[in-house]
């Protein structure tokens, strides 16, 4: 039998991803349309609306990663193992649309498309970390050790998060401090609602991403477990409980 | 199970993983990644440093911006409440260079004790409003802008 | 398999009209003139929006009390400019601008009586652009390669319980 989990998931991601789209429309709307120019930036403050929600996105999805590891190491369970897989390609996926976003907010703002800015490089290294991690899964070929040095290796990367949500506050850098913090929040309202809303919707959107990978990776360990070409214990105890 | 050509890309895939690593133990948490260099710490060069390109980041002081046509450029101020080092640019600034706001020099303090540049970037702060509120007078919390030159 | 594809139409076009929309509202609000349009016209009653350069060294008058007089940069025409209104938040020499005001062909002066940054909307619009399309473009691929495993699985009957070697 297919495993319950994944049957759930199939019967629940339509419910978050069509919640994931509206957020992301209506925060479109706002960030595009609805929202004012800021006094100082301009009209590409817009470009703000998509970039750090896609940041956040990333820094959320390796925390999934990260927890899922510990997650996995403890319980060895292979669906939270397709969970982390998923995760670490949604990380990539995010985190180069990060960058480029980010590229294109540099240049009319502060004049370069790229710096050496401890932020920007702490968070290519999360893309460093994040393919190297999915290189090294492509290349063990034991599912049972592919899964724990994938894990180990995932939690010895989580030190790159805190590293990177806090280079603006620890360390000299160009970007500017966080504008939600301790200190309070520093943007007027109508900025901050489209801001929120696609943060929201992006967050969604992962979840929903997460759900189709996680199914996406399952599946075809199960059909290639059930087509004999790689036997996993682990898959085909799954099929049968 | 180990073929040879799997191994190699595992040991290449580790390696640059660890490489990411490594730069973050010792490029960020050492002393060795300064992204700039403040106004009080140039005026205290050894003039060996002075041979180095280098960051500057202050606050452009008002009134101090002076533009010179030929060749185009213009001629500021940068400050971080201490020290106070003259800059001369050759270029055309980027459009949020702006009095009383952050900017990023990149170039060279010389024996003249004046910082020739011809890159500057633009270091904004983290509030956002309208300018409607701007010219309200609003103002949103936000870090002392010289305290984001050392933290 | 047909719900799928209607599914992606359904969010295909409702990107495409906010695209639309977006752009309409850009071309309503917020396009610019060049200086060298501005000099050859004679309208004097309708709001321009003039992008230019602040010419170094003809900026004159008190910005900060909200009156100054400069000269705009265009690409061969030069226009001169009174400014009258709010303290505008940042006027500075060689510092491309948008200027709304009106065109004063009589005394060939430009009355301005508000300043906008440069919109810069074609970066706006790539960020978008590329993120969203490589986000939808990611998750269709995801969705339809989940509707086909799923599809294939049932074809191998492998929900069928089946025990191991």
């Amino acid at each position: 039998m297919m495993n319950r989990f994944i049957r759930r998931i199939q019967r629940f991601k339509g419910w978050i991803g069509a919640a994931a789209a509206l957020c992301i429309f209506y925060g479109l709307y706002l960030g595009l349309l609805d929202s004012p120019p800021d006094y100082y930036q301009g009209e590409v403050v817009r470009i703000m609306y998509v970039h750090v929600p896609l940041a956040h996105t990333a820094l959320l999805a390796y925390g999934t990663l990260f927890v899922g590891s510990l997650w996995y190491l403890w319980k060895r369970d292979v669906l939270v193992d397709n969970m982390c897989h998923a995760a670490a390609g949604i990380t990539a996926a995010f985190t180069i649309l990060a960058l480029i976003t980010g590229a294109i907010w540099a240049k009319p703002t502060w004049n370069t498309w790229w710096t050496w800015d401890p932020k920007l490089v702490s968070f290519a290294v999360l893309l460093l970390i994040a393919s190297g991690y999915l290189m090294l899964r492509t290349f063990v070929e034991d599912p049972d050790k592919e899964g724990r040095y994938a894990a180990v290796m995932a939690i010895v990367g989580g030190i790159d998060l805190p590293i990177i949500y806090f280079s603006a506050e620890w360390w000299r850098t160009l970007h500017q401090p966080l504008s939600i913090s301790m200190r309070g929040v520093s943007m007027s309202g109508d900025i901050l609602l489209p801001l929120a809303i696609m943060s929201l919707g992006l967050n969604l959107l992962f979840i929903y991403m997460l759900m189709i990978r996680t199914q996406m990776l399952y599946l075809t360990n199960l059909l290639e477990a059930k087509k004999g070409r790689l036997l996993s214990h682990a898959h085909l105890s799954h099929t049968s409980s | 199970m180990w073929t040879k050509g799997k191994k190699t890309s595992l040991i290449l895939s580790l390696v640059l993983v660890a490489g990411a690593l490594g730069y973050l133990a010792l490029g960020n948490f050492g002393e060795n990644l300064v992204y700039f260099v403040t106004p009080s710490e140039v005026r205290a060069f050894s003039p060996e440093q002075s041979q180095k390109k280098i960051r500057v980041a202050g606050m452009v002081v008002k009134k101090s911006i002076k533009t010179q046509a030929d060749p185009v450029g213009l001629t500021f101020e940068l400050t971080d409440g201490e020290a106070t080092i003259p800059v001369v640019f050759q270029g055309i600034p980027p459009d949020l260079f702006k009095e009383g706001q952050g900017a990023v020099a990149e170039g060279h303090w010389q024996a003249d004790k004046v910082f020739h540049s011809k890159m500057i970037m633009a270091k904004h702060s983290e509030d956002y409003m309208p300018i409607e509120m701007k010219r309200a007078g609003i103002k949103l919390p936000k870090k002392d802008f010289m305290k984001t030159l050392s933290p | 398999m047909t719900g799928f594809y209607l599914r992606w139409a359904g969010v295909i076009v409702i990107v495409g009209i906010l695209a639309l929309l977006t752009s309409q509202h850009y071309e309503k609000h917020l396009s610019s003139v060049s200086p060298d349009m501005v000099v050859t016209g004679n309208d004097s009653k309708t709001t321009l929006r003039v992008q230019g350069m602040v010419k170094s060294g003809s900026l004159t008058g008190n910005p900060e009390d909200g009156h100054a007089a400069f000269e705009l940069l265009g690409a061969s025409n030069s226009l001169k400019v009174q400014y009258e209104g709010p303290p505008p938040e940042n006027l500075r020499e060689l510092k491309t601008l948008i200027l709304i005001g009106q065109w004063d062909a009589e005394n060939k002066l430009f009355q301005a009586r508000e300043t906008a940054l440069v919109t810069n909307y074609g970066y706006v619009a790539s960020a978008y652009i590329v993120a969203l399309l490589a986000l939808i473009a990611f998750v269709f691929s995801m969705s339809r390669n989940v509707t086909f495993l799923y599809q294939e699985i049932k074809e191998s009957k492998i929900y069928e319980p089946e025990l191991g070697p």
